[in-house]
Formats: structure tokens, sequence, C-alpha cells
């Protein structure tokens, strides 16, 4: 045995040997082309933004690609067939509300009519929800799916990068929130001005401590007050630098051209007891509390007048305000980039980027709208222009059959359409008239057959979309060299601001339109064409046995309804499915049953087809647009189920909650079993003794109906 | 000119003044996945020599708005719930176990370890958690301390709490041989009698089969086919046979079968995805010996297997049943969080909760609850200031010895809390005066470390950070305790308004309320404030009198203040999510209320009794 398992070892070392071995002599030859793309933290944003302005102002187009912290926060928002367009919208939003943006990549593309070729600007912005302004927002808070880390992780993601030295943003909604704030703060201190406070705070001179530090402070300040005056009225001074501790404390500057004190090494209650002093004694000094480099510094400063200490005041706190302005200035960050695609209107370039773009709008420009329609409005106002490359692979024939049907993931996609890019060999050899030239250029270096391989870093990424579109462009004929702007291109237009809200249903939404359409069968070879969905028909059901599978529960509601009934039974986890009927009003017609059944709270239910999924009386039942309510809810339970409970939903007339069958209840159903088993076998006569009142109720009920569900129990 | 600059001088110099002399490096063993089995087996050592463990956890986050904090007016409910709701949202990076012992001569003699967590689904079975929350400042403050997130990341330790152990075992899919039960033989029906005949037949002919085939060539092509005729397959080296079941009644049949009739044969449970059995495989073991050594085999496998699966918990499994008393700083906070990722879900109550945490962990300690014993109520909730403050009050010479070295350079040398607890509470036992080498023993309940144990520190964090400080003077010197029926939370102001400004209208509003000392109010966030009466019965007649309208009140109530009382905040605090803003969650709960009447029992376990400590506030 053990020899057998030497054999496997040794076998598995020798098939492994080789592809290191390999894979290094395959990095080699292409190793004179192959240098970083442009990673941009923290520490070089400043120039790098001032270039990639340079960049994306003479581009053509700019292609952008995004990595977030997860996707789906619960497995029950994943992508169902069974999610109409408002509910995917609603998990999307979900989504970018949830999780953080990490890494930003961003390549402009500019077509160089000399060289033939685009060039190419891969830059990789590593970005990260750090709060610079304001106090403890919980925006800011994110969600980090673990798969997702993990995935990023096996494409080695740098998170020390990203944390460490990602770049901070600001989205327009929360700026403009911090300027209101500021400037209501502003005007808050200004109507409280030292003139027109009605009473200066007290500090109670309770401690024996307090009350001698408070004289001593008054006669120092009196002293060097005095001093000061003297100086003014031309007299000699005393020379104060009595070189002792204290002296330290009180350090004579000029603030704001005035004479002052600059407080050193006081506690803060010392601090409130010297203001206290000022605000009593001096009526020509300020105390004044300024913004340091790492603390707050504090100042006594004398005044002429109290005019000019209204003037001083107001000077202060326009400084403040200058300081605070230029700290959400500061925090924009990494909006700047977001911004200047805005303005620019240049035309962006996402592979199944609705996810994408939705990102992009919750975290620079501004909380989601809660539907479809106003977002895309939001969207188209803020990018005029979006193209989808997936959407151009799917639809355009011509791009299908250079495709050769395969899928159109976006490695796969840059494989088939860009050989000479993705192979990195050099195709300058052969001038290959059907392939574009896309020259790379980072910083001072430029390669003509660039390629890092660096799969699923957003700046390789933004990079390969990019080349995708403009190989994309040149099977669909359009001349780069023409002096026509890319966007107003007519074979383009029919793709322009078409997005993938799922791309497995095919389910497109203009965003110029706001308008949704489902992707024609036609274009569709991949796609088997399904059942049609009618949303009104479907009802959901959660909190059945876990043992019910979705067979089980069409045939109890077959029994029911009949055996046409119900079109469909799809699971969206293992609490909950998506029932299917053929017409709307049985919808109605099992809600109604259901509650009947469940309020009745009597033993009878047992016998009823439906009493298997209505077992253990936890189940309940909605309408399609109850489904919409809870993707809509902020909550994220891993279980369906559990979500539904948690989130509270109004349980108006669309949803039934049965009670839970307390003991009595049980007893009554065994008795009534009991009896209708002594039925079935035809021995009538076996006594029941109907032990109380609700049994003898119980038992009548249960002898009208028994014909009823004779039948069914037969079965 | 000049003067500026001379300003800009004495500042830097002031700021290296006030820099902090770099901390002590203590040398602190780092795990991670690849050296985690060696540096259990260690632990495990360590924990029976001590007398003592300290635990410290780094955690992604704690609370998502301001006021999820612990306030001072929270009860041991609320605090729970707010622990309990930042429990199961945040995740835990970094797990610091320290086993350590107070020798005589005040000497501290630690092993401190610390363990890099990654909750990664090894198993890709969608445990131990589908995502988790992180704030971004405690990232960041993580980062300051150089943190190295990849470590932990690619190599961080996962685990399965024991809930999730149990769920996992059928998912895993691993044939078990363990996991069947003798139960007594019971008795059979005529389909049960059919159903044993047919399996013994079965597996006695496989059986001959393959004794025969012993002595027959090795012929590969007859090997197989006969495999593929008896439906056999090798397990290992041994010959097997699958059994298909319908039901667990039919696994116990076989496996009471093969016992009786079949001595040298092994049965083993192979596992259905998603609960339950899918077969039965009995193994052919070509004598006594053998089939030992296949029993012991499967279950070295086994124990191997749950090894992987529970990864870091192993190290909560060895602390727990060391029954040695836990040393914890936060420990509300860091128990919620063992409990939630390492035990099992946490409980909807602070009493079931407590009883299932004692459980696993019979004695935990407190080192803010033991502060309270030396130092003002309170007034120390972090590490370093509590250290400080011994330090500055209290002569108390502790000796630290780390006898073992660092495993990896210093700058990666993370988990120096769980130290500081360690040095902490031996400082605090030298100044009470408690030899906490005899403790352990000691098992007579009067002590003191008998009496803290298991007292959740409920220490307050204070109100928001107050550096504005102006409105302190009111609430210092005022220990008063009060009832938290006497509390009222009141929203619906302008946004910034400050408490003394709120009091001011309060005051005007209403001859009930014109006298200064009869209530006081404190802002819990820029939108919801706390008025707490001073006299009972007050704080009703204040809720009807905003609802009705009453006098000045209803000035108040048309410029939109609403009120609630604390039985609104508990119910918030019960919610899935508590919500950013307690205003709005407030109201949104007094709406709720006034819809719908809920029949919520009365509490038991609350004695409405809570320290409001207004030195703190």
């Amino acid at each position: 045995m053990k020899k057998h398992w030497m054999v496997r070892a040794l076998s598995k070392t020798l098939t492994l040997i080789p592809i290191p071995f390999h894979s290094s002599r395959g990095t080699f030859s292409s190793v004179s082309s192959s240098f970083a793309l442009k990673n941009v933290t923290r520490s070089n944003f400043e120039l790098s933004l001032a270039d990639l302005r340079r960049h994306v102002r003479d581009s053509d187009f700019v292609s952008i690609d995004l990595e977030m912290t997860g996707v789906t926060s619960a497995p029950w928002r994943e992508s169902f067939e069974f999610d109409r367009f408002d509910v995917r919208y609603l998990k999307v939003k979900d989504s970018a509300e949830k999780f953080a943006v990490v890494q930003f990549g961003v390549c402009p593309f500019r077509w160089d009519s000399t060289k033939q070729s685009f060039i190419a600007h891969p830059h990789n912005f590593y970005i990260f929800p750090r709060q610079e302004v304001g106090g403890d927002d919980p925006s800011y808070e994110f969600l980090c799916q673990t798969a997702s880390i993990d995935f990023l992780a096996k494409y080695q993601f740098d998170f020390n990068l990203c944390v460490k030295e990602g770049i901070s943003y600001l989205s327009r909604a929360l700026e403009d929130e911090a300027r209101l704030h500021l400037h209501s703060a502003h005007e808050d201190e200004l109507s409280e001005s030292p003139s027109t406070t009605k009473e200066i705070k007290e500090v109670p001179l309770v401690r024996m401590a307090d009350i001698l530090f408070v004289e001593r402070m008054r006669n120092k300040i009196s002293e060097w007050h005095d001093d000061l005056l003297q100086i003014r009225n031309g007299r000699s001074s005393r020379i104060p630098e009595d070189s002792n501790d204290s002296m330290n404390q009180f350090q004579t500057i000029f603030f704001r051209m005035r004479p002052a004190i600059k407080l050193n090494g006081f506690t803060s209650r010392q601090l409130r007891l010297i203001k206290s002093v000022i605000q009593k004694s001096f009526k020509d000094l300020a105390y004044i509390r300024v913004n340091g480099t790492s603390c707050f510094q504090q100042f006594i400063v004398y005044t002429n007048s109290r005019k000019d200490l209204e003037l001083l005041m107001k000077e202060v706190k326009g400084d403040l305000c200058k300081e605070a302005e230029i700290k959400i200035e500061a925090a924009i960050g990494f909006r700047h980039v977001i911004d200047l695609l805005s303005s620019e209107k240049k035309l962006i370039v996402g592979h199944n980027c609705f996810l994408d773009i939705a990102h992009v709008c919750r975290k620079f420009v501004g909380p989601l709208p809660s539907n479809l329609e106003e977002y895309a409005t939001l969207v188209q106002k803020n990018f005029p222009y979006i193209i989808d490359t997936k959407i151009l692979l799917n639809a355009n024939n011509v791009l299908q059959l250079k495709m050769k049907k395969s899928s159109t993931s976006l490695s796969k996609a840059f494989a088939i359409l860009c050989p000479h890019i993705a192979s990195g060999v050099s195709s300058s050899g052969l001038a290959n008239s059907s392939s574009v030239a896309v020259e790379v250029q980072v910083d001072d270096m430029r390669s003509s057959n660039w390629n890092s391989g660096a799969k699923h870093e957003a700046g390789y990424d933004a990079f390969m979309t990019g080349c995708i579109f403009a190989q994309a462009c040149n099977h669909l004929d359009i001349d780069f060299s023409s002096h026509s702007i890319l966007m107003e291109e007519e074979k383009l237009q029919k793709y322009i601001n078409l997005l993938y809200l799922s791309w497995s249903s095919g389910d497109i939404v203009n965003i110029k339109t706001g308008r949704t359409t489902t992707e024609s069968s036609a274009f569709n070879i991949f796609k088997i064409q399904k059942a049609k969905i009618v949303f009104p028909n479907i009802a959901i059901v959660w909190g059945f046995p876990s043992k019910l599978k979705a067979r089980e529960i069409k045939e109890s509601l077959c029994k029911v309804f009949g055996l046409t009934s119900v079109t469909s039974i799809y699971h969206l986890d293992k609490t909950a499915v998506f029932v299917q009927f053929s017409k709307s009003e049985l919808v109605s017609d099992f809600l109604e049953l259901k509650s009947r059944l469940e309020k009745k709270n009597d033993a009878i239910s047992v016998f009823h087809p439906l009493s298997e999924l209505l077992e253990g009386g936890n189940t309940r039942a909605a309408t399609y647009e109850v489904y919409k309510e809870i993707c809509g809810s902020p909550i994220s339970k891993i279980l369906f189920a559990d979500q539904a409970e948690a989130g509270g939903i109004n349980l108006n007339t669309t949803l039934f909650e049965s009670k839970r069958r307390n003991a009595r209840h049980c007893i009554l159903l065994r008795l009534v079993l009991a009896y209708c088993k002594s039925i079935l076998k035809g021995r009538r006569n076996q006594p029941l003794e109907p032990s109380s009142l609700s049994v003898l109720r119980c038992w009548e009920y249960f002898q009208d109906n028994v014909k009823k569900y004779k039948t069914s129990f037969m079965r | 000119m000049m003067l500026r600059r001379r300003f800009l001088c004495t500042h830097t110099s002031n700021f290296s003044i006030n820099q902090k002399p770099a901390p002590r490096q203590w040398p602190i063993k780092q795990v991670t996945k690849s050296n985690f089995s060696d540096s259990l087996h260690e632990l495990d050592n360590k924990i029976s020599d001590s007398d003592f463990v300290a635990v410290s956890l780094q955690t992604t986050g704690s609370y998502s708005s301001a006021w999820h904090r612990l306030l001072p007016f929270d009860t041991a409910e609320t605090a729970y719930l707010k622990a309990k709701y930042a429990a199961e949202r945040f995740q835990m990076l970094q797990f610091a176990v320290c086993p350590f012992s107070v020798r005589a001569s005040n000497k501290l003699v630690a092993y401190p370890f610390n363990f890099h967590l990654f909750p990664r689904d090894e198993h890709k079975i969608g445990m131990p958690c589908y995502s988790f929350s992180c704030q971004p400042s405690y990232l960041t403050s993580m980062a300051r301390e150089d943190f190295d997130f990849n470590v932990c990341i690619y190599d961080g330790i996962s685990y399965l709490s024991r809930a999730q152990e149990l769920a996992a075992k059928g998912q895993i899919g691993n044939p078990v041989s363990s996991g069947y039960v003798a139960q007594s033989p019971s008795s059979r029906s005529v389909a049960d009698n059919v159903f044993v005949e047919r399996i013994k037949s079965r597996v006695g002919h496989w059986i001959s089969a393959c004794k025969h085939s012993d002595t027959r060539t090795n012929d590969v092509l007859v090997n197989s086919l006969r495999k593929l005729i008896l439906g056999g397959e090798d397990y290992g080296s041994r010959p097997s046979l699958n059994i298909d079941v319908c039901s667990e009644r039919q696994v116990q049949l076989v496996f009471e079968m093969v016992k009786s009739e079949y001595e040298n044969v092994v049965p083993l449970i192979i596992p259905a995805k998603g609960g339950g059995t899918q077969a039965v495989r009995v193994v052919l073991t070509s004598s006594k010996e053998d089939r030992h050594l296949l029993e012991k085999e499967l279950q070295n496998m086994e124990e191997e297997q749950s090894k992987h699966v529970r990864g870091f918990r192993e190290v909560i499994d060895l602390i727990s049943s060391s029954q040695k008393p836990v040393i914890a700083h936060k420990s509300l906070n860091d128990f919620t969080f063992i409990h939630s990722k390492f035990l099992a879900p946490l409980p909807p109550t602070i009493d079931e909760f407590r009883s299932s945490l004692h459980s696993a962990f019979p004695n935990i300690l407190d080192v803010n609850h033991l502060m309270k014993e030396v130092g003002p109520l309170n007034k120390y909730t972090n590490l370093p200031g509590a250290i400080s403050y011994l330090k500055r009050n209290f002569f108390a010479p502790i000796e630290i010895e780390i006898p073992q070295k660092a495993s990896m350079e210093e700058s990666k040398n993370h988990g120096h809390n769980v130290v500081r607890i360690s040095e902490l509470f031996a400082k605090l036992c030298f100044i009470l005066k408690m030899a906490p080498e005899t403790e352990p023993h000691n098992r007579d309940g009067s002590s003191m470390l008998k009496r803290c144990s298991n007292v959740f520190n409920l220490g307050s964090n204070g109100f928001q950070d107050s550096n504005e400080g102006d409105d302190i003077s009111v609430w210092t010197h005022n220990p008063t305790k009060t009832s938290i029926n006497n509390l009222v939370f009141v929203w619906g102001f302008r946004s910034g308004t400050s408490a003394r400004r709120l009091k001011n209208l309060l005051l005007k509003s209403h001859e009930m309320m014109s006298e200064d000392d009869v209530f006081d109010v404190r802002l819990v966030d820029k939108n919801c404030a706390v008025v707490v009466f001073w006299k009972t019965r007050l704080s009703e007649w204040f809720l009807t009198a905003i609802g009705s309208g009453d006098g000045g009140l209803r000035e108040l109530a048309t410029e939109g203040l609403m009120a609630a009382g604390y039985e609104a905040y508990k119910r918030v605090c019960k919610s899935e999510i508590l919500g950013a803003d307690l205003a709005d969650s407030l109201a949104e709960f007094d709406r709720g209320v006034s819809e719908t009447h809920t029949e919520e029992s009365a509490e038991v376990y609350w004695n409405n009794e809570l320290m409001i400590n207004l030195d703190d506030l």
C-alpha cells in the first residue's frame, strides 16, 4: 500500500515540475513589454490626477472596471429568473449600498492616426472609504462577502495597500451636507458672538486649588496686561522673562497683529478657569481657541476696543471656516476622477457594467433612488454616454460570428477578439488589417505589445474592456481616423446606453429612456427560451417544513387547485419558493384558502392537501409585490424565511400569517385522526369520547366535511 | 514672519515632547494557518500549566452609529442587545490568548499567542460566515499599528462554531463510522425482515466472491469486470460495497445485520448532501486485527477531519475545557463575539446568553469590573488609561516575564493588549491584596475574585465624547440612582441644539418644570436627547402632557418635539436594525406601537434600577 502511495506522490511531483518552468518561460518571452500599469494610491494621487486629466481630455473613450468587497449580501439576493426589472434594480441597489469599492480601473484610449494605433493609459486606483470629514457617519461602514474577499486574495489583491494607502472619497451628496453643516454652524456661532451671549458660563470654584489658581492667573494676566499698556504708552517695560516654569506656559506672541499670550501645558479644566477669568475681569482681552495641526491651541489676545474684539472674532471664525472648507475640498479625493469623466462627457466603456455604474453613482454622487426610472435619469445626467461591451458582443451579428459563439466573459472575449494583445506576442511584423493596434503608455514607458496579464485587477480589466471595444468597433467598420466623435457614430447608436440588468435573463435597461426590454432571442443562441413569466400569477411561499421539495409542493397545490393550476415552482433558497400559477386569481384563491385554514384553528386542516405545506405553523405566503418589498429592505439575513420574518413587513391583506398551534390543538388533531381512521376502517362504532366542548365542535365540523376530505385522505 | 516661524518651531518641539515613547515590545507568538497545529499543541501545554487565561480580540468594528455604543442609561438588557447587534455584524480578525500565572514576588509569567483569523469558507458549505461588516476607522487604526491584512486574509485561520459543526457534519460528505449509535434492537416488521435478508445474502455473496478472487489470477480486466458485476469498489486497499438505503431505519438495520453476522466487515455511513444518509458502505477486512486497524484508521481520519473543520475553535475548546478563569477587558463585547462565532447564534435575552455562556466558560473575570474596586467608578474604561491610573495612584510593581521568543519581526508583533490585560489583572490583585496563585484552587466562593467573576461590565463609555466640556458641570458630583421609568427620550428639535438650550426651552414650557432641579437633559446624539426627571411620576406626566399639548408644551409639540419613554428605547434595541439615527428609530417604533397594540410580557429579570454615573457624562 505504501508503495502505491509513493508512486502516486512521485508522479505528482513529476507532472508538477514542468509547469512553473513553462510559465516562467512564457513570461520571459514577453518580459520586454510587461511593465506594471499605473498604480495610484494616496501618495501619488495628485500627480496622477493631473496626468489623467490630460489623457481623458484627449481620449476618444474611457474604459472602466471596479473591484468590490462583495456582490450579494445574502444568497437569495442573487439574480433569479423570477426577478422582475424593478426587483433586479433593488438587488443591484442593495449591493451598491452595502459593499465597498476597493479598486477602480480607468483607462483612457486615444486614437493616434499617425501611428494608426490606439494609445491606452491604464490606471489602477486603490480606493478605501476612509472618512475624512464629519462625525461618525454610518454610511462609511461596508460589508465584505467572505467569498469575494477570498476571490480577491486568489488574484493577489494587496489589502494592506488598499487600507493604508487607498484614496478616500466624498460623494457629492455628503459634500453638500458637510458644507451645509459647516455654514449653519458658522452662522450659529456668529449669532452667538460674545456681545450677545447672555450669560457667562460660570465654573464653580469649589476646590481650594481652583480658587488659588484663578487668583494666580488673574494676577499674571493683569500683570501682562498692564505691561502691555505701559509699552503702548511709551514707558519702558520690565523684562518679564523670569525663566520659571509658569512663564513657559505664558508665551507672548502676536496673534493676527495683536499682542497675545499662547497658553501651553494647561489642563482642560485650568483652561476653562482661565477662560472664565478673562470673560469676567478683562474686557479688552479675548480668549480664543484655534485648530492647531494636531490639537487645539488657546490664546489670550489683547484687543483695542470692542469693535476690534468683534473684528478679531470674525477673523478667527472666518479662518476656522476656511480651514474646514479646505478639509472638505481635500476629502473629495478620488471623486475628482469621476467628476472628470462626468464633466468631459466622454464615452464610458464597461463590460457588463450595470453594477459598476450603480457603485459609481452611490459612492460618488449620492443615495440611489428607489426605482429604476429615477435611477436612469440620475445616470443619464452624470454619464450621458455609456456603452457595454457585453451588450455589443451579444447583440451584433457580425461580432457574434467573430466570437464564434463563445462565452462573452471578459477574459474570453479578450482572448478571442484581441489575440495579438492577449498572447503578448508582437504582431507588428504581420500587419493584420483586422486587428487594432493598441499601444500602452505608463508614465514614460511605451509598448505596443504590453500585457501585464494581471486578471481581475481593475486597471488591467479596464484595459481589456477598452481593447475589446476598439476591436469591436473595427469589426463594425468604424473609422477611427475620421474626425467624427465616436459616440455619434451611427453604427453604435443602437447599443449606446443599453445595459444588462441581468445578463443571464437578457433583461436590458435603456439608461436614456429608463425603458426596459428583454433581449430578443434571435441574438440569444446560448439561452434556452423559457416559459414566459407572469408576475401577477406568482405567489411566494416560505417557512414551510424544510423536508418539502418543489415537486411535493407542486403536487399538494395541484390537488387543491387542479392539475394544470401550477405552472412552475422555483426555489429561492431552501426556505422559500416561487409558485407560478396559471391564472392570477389562483394566487388570491391560494392566499385566501391558506388563511381560512389557519384561522379556523381546527383540526380538520390536517386532512387538507395543503396541510403538508402548512405543517409546523410557520408557513407564510404572499404575492409578488411583497417579495419586492422584502428585496427593498436594508436587512440581509442569510435565509429568506429569516429575512421575511426580520423585515417586519406589514402584514396586510396580501400576507397571511398562521398561528402556532398550541398544545390543545395538537391533542385535538390526534383525537380526530384516530376517529377518522376508525371510520375509514369501517369501524364506525368504536368509542370516541369528546371530552370537551371544543372537541365536540371539532368533531361536528369534521362530520360535515368528511365527504369532502375523504378522497384526499384515502390517497 | 519671524514670529510665525517661531510659532511653528515651538509647535514642532511641543509635538515631539508630547509624543509617547515607543511602546514596549513583548515577544508574542503570531499564529497563522501555517503554524497553527504546532502552536495549538504548545498552547495546550501552557494553558494547563497556567492559572489564568487572558483573552482579547481585534474586531472590524463595534458600533455603526454613536448611539449604538454602550450608554450610561443602558440597562443590562439593552447593553446586551447592542453587544449582540455588533457581534452579529462584525468579524474578528485577531484573537489573542495569554495563559499566565502570577507567582510570588509579583512576577507575572505569561505566554501570549496572537491568532490571525479569517472566516474563509474552507469546505465550500457557506460557513462560517457569508459576509461581515467593516468600519473603515477600525481598519485604519489597525493599519496604523502595521497590521498585515494580507497575512490575515491569505493565511488567517478559519473556524466553525459548535452549532455550525453540527450542521456541517452532513454537508462535508466524508464517510462516518461513529455516526451510528447502537439502539436497542426494536421489533422488526415483515418488510424489515425482507430487507435484512436481502442485504444479508447480497453481502454474503460479495464476501465469498471477494475471498474467492484472492486465489485467482490478478488479471486487471477480470478484476474490473468482477467489480462491475458485484457493484463493489476498493476502499483504500480493502474491497468495499455500497448498499443503497431509503431511510434511517434501513441504515440501522444494515448496521445491526452486519455487526451480528459478519465479524470482519465494517459498515460506514455515506452522508447525503444536505443531511441524511445516502448509502451504507461495508468494507471487508481480512482479519480481526485488520478490522481493528481499519477502525483505528477511520477514527484517526475522523478526528483529523473534525479538527480541520473546527479550525481555530480548537483554541476556544481548549480554554473552555481547561476550566481556568478567563480574564477579559470588555467582557460583554468580547464574549458576545465569542459566543456568536464559536459557540452558537446569540440568544434573544441576556439571561439565556448568561446561562449558555456559563456552560462553556464558567469563570469569567472582567478587569474593568475589578477596577471599580480600586478606582472611581467607570472612569478608566480603556486599557492604557487604567494602567496609567494605577501607576499614578498605587504602588504595584509587577515584573513581566515572557519566556518565549517572538516568531516574527518586531513590526508584525501584534496582540499586546492581552499582555496588558494580564498585567492589569496582576496589579489589581496586588492592590486588592488578593493572592492570585491560590485563587483557582480556592473554591469556597467568598473570595474577591469569586465575587467579581461573571459580572459583565456595564461600565459606561460616557455620553458623546465631550471635548466641548462646557455643559458638564450640572452633572458632576451627583451620582444619583434613578429608575429608568424616570427617563424620557425627546427628539424633533433642531439638529445641533445644545442640551443647555433644550433645558431652557423645557424650563419655560410649563410650571411643573420651571424649577431647575426637577429635571436634567443630556444629548444622546445630535438629534435626540434624554431627559431625567428627579421626581417620580413626573415622566408619565410629561409624556401625557406633551401628547395632549398641555400649556407651553403645546408650543414645543407643534414645533415637532416628540417624546417617548424607556420602553420605546428598549424596543428599538430589540429590533433587527438599530438604525443610524436614534430619533428616526424611536419615531418609527412610536408609530408602530400606536398602530398595533403589542402584548409583550413584562421583563422579569431587570430590576428597574440603574446607575447613572453623572461623573462621567
